[in-house]
């Protein structure tokens, strides 16, 4: 096949400027993580597996690596199944279904810092769910959801998945809409309950429109930043550490460029991991569809 | 990010921005005078003469308070032109810093005088960055500062910065509520426990004490002040033995835990609180005691969003028997850039920005607490911010942060240790182990 200058030319401005903001900066992080650059320290010498050997007995990482895999899985998984119900609901037809189809979408739409302050005054020992929880008498003390160690991943965990469930509603109701409304008609005929419909005909068609959109889910729940840098500072005891929190105090506030490199490169392999992961999931599932 | 947390202590709000605001045109006014006294003699031409020198400092309140200071510099004399490079604000510190260590580590004097947050003194002391000013201010020029921010400025012996304004802890407590159950403002901290429960035992409020336990920033603060206040400290002045796991360190930290384990005098919710969450309980009158900085006062003051207007006073920070008030330093100090080709006109101009009546300008224009006891005795400072006066008390026991260049990662390790030891209450064991850790980041 003869090789056609015209359309080529065509896509190099596409494709280097996809080289220079996507893959550039990804190779460059993986680069430095060999490196001991450091604007404090003033090296920049290429080491090895120096950082990767650092990064092998760094504690502190491994319990900011260990955290956020659990906020990934809680949240993704809990955003998933949230998510399913609300947008099954949104897809019957009721009087405001507009209405309320725009108003679900409201928390997704506040800026995550306004989620966090926001979170911080409800969850605090004197604020409003402390309150209710007292006067409803649930418990006799005000809990102390953010300062304690065991609770604080888990209130942060609520604050995304209140501000993100939105978002998975919308894309399953957007694969709900794609499944033909025969299918729902056919299945009546031959005597289905909407019970078996629903897992016999309605979840695999929308299976993957669900993997895809929990694979998105899970890559961006993987580099929660905003929620604990605003709400526990990554405390108490280091209990809401986060690869991203952990990545920026050590590249920004120390300024350990290369260390810091070799943290985002690991965040980097997690994830690629991760999508992995959902990839055998989805492939699978098509190869069963096709 | 619009989150109002202020580890450096810098007393920025509004209010204040246009209190100063006002006290600029005043100044505006008065700077012809001060510009005719400045160009009395020579009477040469200006232009071409001047030897041009750069200012680098992060923005306090708007970019026309600096650069009009800096302005009245400029027209004050002919010899040297200022040219102020804006950088963002203090609430974005991280970046300031960046900023700064990419333009010193260049070393090509790209900057000549630059400002800093106190913490980065040794890290730019120690990495040959800022010029040590010893031959420029004698011993009877340093006399002339409170000793902690002298004390601050210092590296391995040498002064690395001239000290701008600075902010410390304080106390601030109810006047009201003390004097109606007979409580004396707290000298120790077994007073302010005393104190603190009685008034939670009345009913009176539902927080004895608020402080901060945040895994950030101002927990360093903190803790410089609760284990100062016991004659300990974190690290020895020789920064390299790290003292942080000594006796009377345990003993401060195991205060820290008791005030909301033992002791109840506060929420459990500490752990999770920077200085507006620590604040907002006090200006609602729900608090006796607060630990917090400078800006509290004007907000305490504001009727419509503080319900103790006029109910508050302000103290030093309790001690332990034996020891001594400690408070923690913040502020912003001037930094000469050791790679300047005009190091004297750079000195010209810190020595004029660093003067008593540069100071003044700085308190009363722009609400920043000189440092410079005398300032605190003008009368001008005492018509424009009664309150600032009163700091000067508070001020004498300001005491740094470890100084090491290696501050921030040190910083960061601490304040994972002393969270884990307040939250597990475990805490000989996780002081020795953060020592460990700072020892390891030493070297």
């Amino acid at each position: 096949m003869r090789l056609r200058l015209g359309p080529l030319l065509l896509v190099v401005p596409m494709l280097a400027s996809l080289l220079a903001v996507s893959l550039y900066p990804v190779l460059r992080t993986i680069w430095l993580a060999f490196r001991n650059t450091s604007l404090a320290a003033q090296g920049d010498r290429f080491t090895g597996l120096a950082n990767a050997r650092r990064l092998a007995s760094d504690s502190h990482f491994w319990k900011a690596w260990r955290q956020t895999l659990e906020f990934t899985a809680a949240t993704t998984i809990a955003e998933t199944l949230l998510g399913l119900v609300i947008a099954l609901a949104l897809y019957k037809r009721f009087r405001g279904r507009g209405f309320v189809r725009a108003a679900v979408l409201v928390p997704w739409a506040i800026p995550t810092v306004v989620t966090a302050r926001t979170f911080s005054w409800l969850f605090d020992q004197g604020g409003l769910v402390n309150y209710l929880l007292v006067k409803t008498h649930l418990v006799g003390q005000p809990v102390n959801f953010l300062g304690s160690t065991t609770l604080a991943l888990p209130t942060l965990m609520a604050a995304d998945i209140w501000k993100t469930t939105p978002f998975m509603a919308l894309l399953l109701l957007a694969g709900l809409q794609t499944i033909p409304p025969g299918l729902d008609e056919a299945a009546r005929i031959d005597g289905a309950s909407s019970w078996s419909y629903f897992w016999r005909v309605r979840l695999p068609l929308l299976m993957p429109t669900l993997l895809v959109a929990s694979l998105l889910r899970a890559l961006d729940a993987f580099r929660v930043f905003d929620l604990p840098y605003v709400v526990t500072g990554g405390g108490p005891a280091s209990s809401t550490e986060t690869m991203s929190t952990y990545a920026y105090n050590v590249l920004f506030s120390g300024l350990e460029i290369g260390y810091g490199s070799a943290i985002a490169t690991s965040m980097f392999i997690t994830e690629v991991l991760i999508a992995c992961a959902f990839g055998v999931f989805i492939v699978r599932r098509v190869r069963q569809e096709g | 990010m619009a989150v109002r947390s202020r580890p450096d202590g810098s007393p920025l709000s509004r209010r204040n921005f246009v209190k100063g605001a006002g006290a600029v045109m005043a100044a505006a006014a008065a700077a012809p005078a001060l510009a005719a006294c400045g160009s009395g003699g020579t009477g040469v031409a200006t232009s071409g003469g001047r030897t041009t020198i750069t200012f680098a400092s992060a923005k306090f309140f708007a970019q026309e308070s600096i650069g009009q200071i800096v302005d009245e510099y400029n027209n004050s004399q002919r010899l040297v032109s200022v040219q102020f490079q804006e950088l963002p604000t203090p609430s974005q510190s991280t970046e300031v810093h960046q900023q700064l260590v990419q333009s010193l580590s260049r070393r090509d004097g790209s900057i000549d005088v630059f400002t800093g947050d106190i913490i980065w003194i040794s890290e730019f002391a120690g990495a040959g960055w800022s010029a040590p000013l010893d031959s420029y201010f004698g011993p009877s020029v340093k006399a002339q500062y409170f000793p902690g921010v002298i004390d601050a400025c210092t590296y391995a012996g040498a002064m690395h910065a001239l000290p701008w304004f600075i902010d410390a802890g304080m106390l601030y407590y109810r006047k009201d509520l003390l004097a109606a159950a007979g409580v004396a403002v707290p000298a120790s901290w077994s007073e302010l426990v005393a104190g603190a429960q009685k008034l939670l035992g009345a009913g009176k409020v539902s927080d004895g004490y608020n402080w901060q336990a945040k895994q950030a920033e101002v927990l360093v603060c903190d803790l410089v002040e609760f284990i100062g206040s016991n004659g300990g400290s974190i690290l020895a002045p020789d920064g390299k033995t790290v003292t942080i796991a000594e006796p009377n360190a345990v003993q401060a930290v195991q205060l820290m835990v008791d005030t909301f384990s033992k002791d109840k005098i506060t929420p459990k919710s500490v752990l999770s609180w920077d200085e507006v969450p620590s604040e907002l309980p006090f200006l609602g009158g729900k608090a006796a005691f607060l630990r917090n900085w400078s800006f509290v006062w004007n907000d305490a003051q504001n009727k419509s969003s503080s319900a103790v207007a006029g109910k508050v006073g302000v103290a030093k920070l309790p001690a332990f028997p034996g020891g001594k008030s400690t408070a923690c330093l913040g502020g912003y100090q001037f930094g000469m850039n050791a790679s300047s080709t005009k190091k004297s006109a750079a000195i010209d101009f810190l020595t004029w920005m660093s003067s008593p009546a540069t100071q003044l300008k700085w308190a009363t224009q722009l609400g920043l607490a000189p440092s410079r006891p005398s300032v605190y005795k003008q009368p001008e400072l005492a018509k424009v911010n009664p309150f600032m006066v009163s700091l000067q008390d508070i001020f004498t026991g300001g005491t740094p942060r470890p100084k090491t260049p290696k501050y921030s990662q040190i910083s960061l390790a601490i304040q994972a240790g002393v969270s884990a030891a307040l939250a597990t209450g475990e805490v000989a064991s996780n002081l020795s182990s953060t020592k460990a850790q700072i020892e390891q980041i030493i070297g």
